[in-house]
């Protein structure tokens, strides 16, 4: 998977941009994410229901994986099962 | 639109300085005719003394700046070319660059190699870059777009109020930077009572990175801070933008919304409420959501192309130059829509003020811009041109020293 690459959910609505990863499948709502969405939506793994929100960066605990929410949806995101968390907010430039 | 429009009856003269051979900032010259008439409709002497080219240079000379070439006068941000234009890119903030690999599609690319990202942007053409970088959230121009929005956009209007003109009005600025902290000096110059209110997590980081401007940005205002993380945070904070007059804010639309912060709900609920939304590229739509600073603005704003039209160069045109120029727009439509005392939501476009601002002056007088653009040109690595400097008159107050004041006890 090239960084840059835009993944939809197959569960719901959120997409992302990839900015990391390493060679693991990126899941939202408990099933692997596509570069094309399908025509049918997969049900959505309530263990994985809670929701991405836009703008913000999910990480890994190894920090190998970093995934830029451009589209928020009631999955949430995780990686070979293991759930990502959000990173906080970019710094602000010290001036510009 | 209302700009200050009749040209030469308007403009002053600028005051004389040590380097007669320096060139003029360009667009200094509407910056001043804008002051000039906030200074009239605010009647504050205190504006009518300011010079355009002070506000628009005063960074640069506090801080030894030279006249830009492709690389901005601040350092920051860079134009490369493309495989069929150029880019401006502001990597401004310190991880930005973590997001290059994801921006050319390569994850080979060495983030810190400048070589490398040179010859990435020249393989790629411009409005691929644009819209990747722009859904990345990088601070990104180029020279060849047209502003997204208009400069001044009413986003929604409320119910009024009868402003008796003794009144001065309560600005809670909730900006960082220059844009919006400009607008708030500006405004308390006029006589308003200015509350700067900062997140502990994420404060103005212009106090430790140019402490010098930011005494003379924000002298004068009360200082809170809030803790946004926690519920009583917000209470506090959302309770002291319900008594607001004018609110300046500068995030992006998403960022209040995940606080819980529904600027229309407050608007509905505060008449008369003057709430500002600085952005980039407008704060609706689409673009509502692109991010960008002075320098990549002014590029945006078809500043640099109008150089290379002029003078064949390309580089960047003042520094951060669509900071000063919001600023002093956004004070004086937030001091006209609080006069009128009628509820009003204002989406203020940095990258589109410095188009319209530049049209109106190729307007006014397309051969002194087009001799301005080639004399800043030809300057290119000379010191800044020194402009009337002033020195802070008001109190810089300590931060978060009149948290208790405005926001309570519980706030942060």
């Amino acid at each position: 998977m090239k960084p840059g690459t835009r993944l939809k959910s197959v569960t719901c609505d959120t997409e992302v941009m990839v900015i990391r990863c390493g060679v693991g499948v990126i899941e939202c709502g408990g099933s692997a994410m596509a570069e094309v969405k399908p025509p049918e939506a997969t049900a959505l793994n309530p263990g994985f229901s809670g929701g991405t929100l836009l703008g913000k960066r999910y990480v890994d605990a190894d920090g190998e994986y970093e995934l830029l929410c451009v589209k928020s949806g009631e999955g949430s995101l995780s990686v070979g099962g293991v759930a990502l968390v959000t990173k906080d907010a970019k710094p602000l430039p010290a001036s510009d | 639109m209302k700009w200050a429009s009749s040209c030469v009856a308007r403009s002053r003269k600028s005051l004389l300085n040590d380097r007669p051979d320096a060139p003029a900032i360009p667009l200094a010259r509407w910056a001043g005719r804008q002051l000039l008439q906030l200074a009239e409709e605010t009647g504050s002497k205190r504006i009518a003394a300011l010079l355009g080219e002070t506000l628009l240079g005063e960074r640069a000379v506090l801080n030894d700046f030279t006249i830009p070439g492709r690389q901005s006068a601040g350092g920051g941000c860079r134009l490369y070319e493309t495989r069929d234009g150029w880019i401006a890119l502001n990597l401004a903030r310190s991880d930005d660059r973590d997001l290059l690999p994801a921006l050319f599609r390569d994850a080979s690319l060495d983030p810190r190699d400048d070589a490398g990202i040179t010859s990435a942007f020249s393989l790629r053409p411009s409005a691929n870059l644009l819209t990747q970088g722009r859904e990345l959230g990088l601070a990104i121009a180029s020279t060849n777009e047209e502003p997204a929005s208009p400069p001044i956009a009413l986003l929604a209007e409320g119910q009024e109020v009868l402003r008796c003109p003794e009144n001065r009005p309560l600005v809670v600025d909730l900006s960082a930077l220059w844009a919006g902290p400009l607008a708030g000096h500006l405004l308390s110059l006029a006589g308003g009572e200015v509350v700067k209110v900062e997140s502990r997590t994420r404060p103005d980081a212009m106090r430790q990175g140019d402490p010098a401007l930011f005494a003379l940005l924000n002298q004068g205002k009360a200082s809170a801070l809030v803790d946004i993380g926690t519920k009583e945070g917000r209470v506090a904070l959302i309770g002291l933008l319900r008594r607001a007059d004018i609110v300046i804010e500068a995030a992006r639309p998403r960022a209040l919304q995940q606080l819980g912060i529904d600027a229309r709900e407050i608007l509905d609920s505060q008449p008369g409420l003057v709430w500002l939304s600085i952005t980039a590229h407008g704060a609706s739509g689409v673009a509502a959501d692109w991010v960008g600073f002075g320098d990549d603005c002014g590029v945006a704003g078809e500043l640099s192309s109008a150089l290379s039209e002029a003078a064949g160069a390309t580089g960047f045109v003042g520094d951060a130059i669509a900071d000063p120029l919001t600023g002093i727009i956004a004070a004086r439509e937030a001091w006209r829509h609080w006069r009128a005392g009628k509820s009003s939501r204002i989406g203020l476009s940095m990258s589109s003020i410095v188009a319209s601002a530049l049209a109106e002056e190729q307007t006014c007088d397309p051969d002194l811009v087009a001799h301005e653009l080639v004399e800043w040109a030809n300057a290119t690595g000379t010191p800044f041109p020194v402009c009337a400097m002033r020195t802070p008159e008001g109190v810089l107050r300590p931060l978060g020293a009149d948290t208790t004041q405005w926001l309570g006890d519980g706030a942060c």
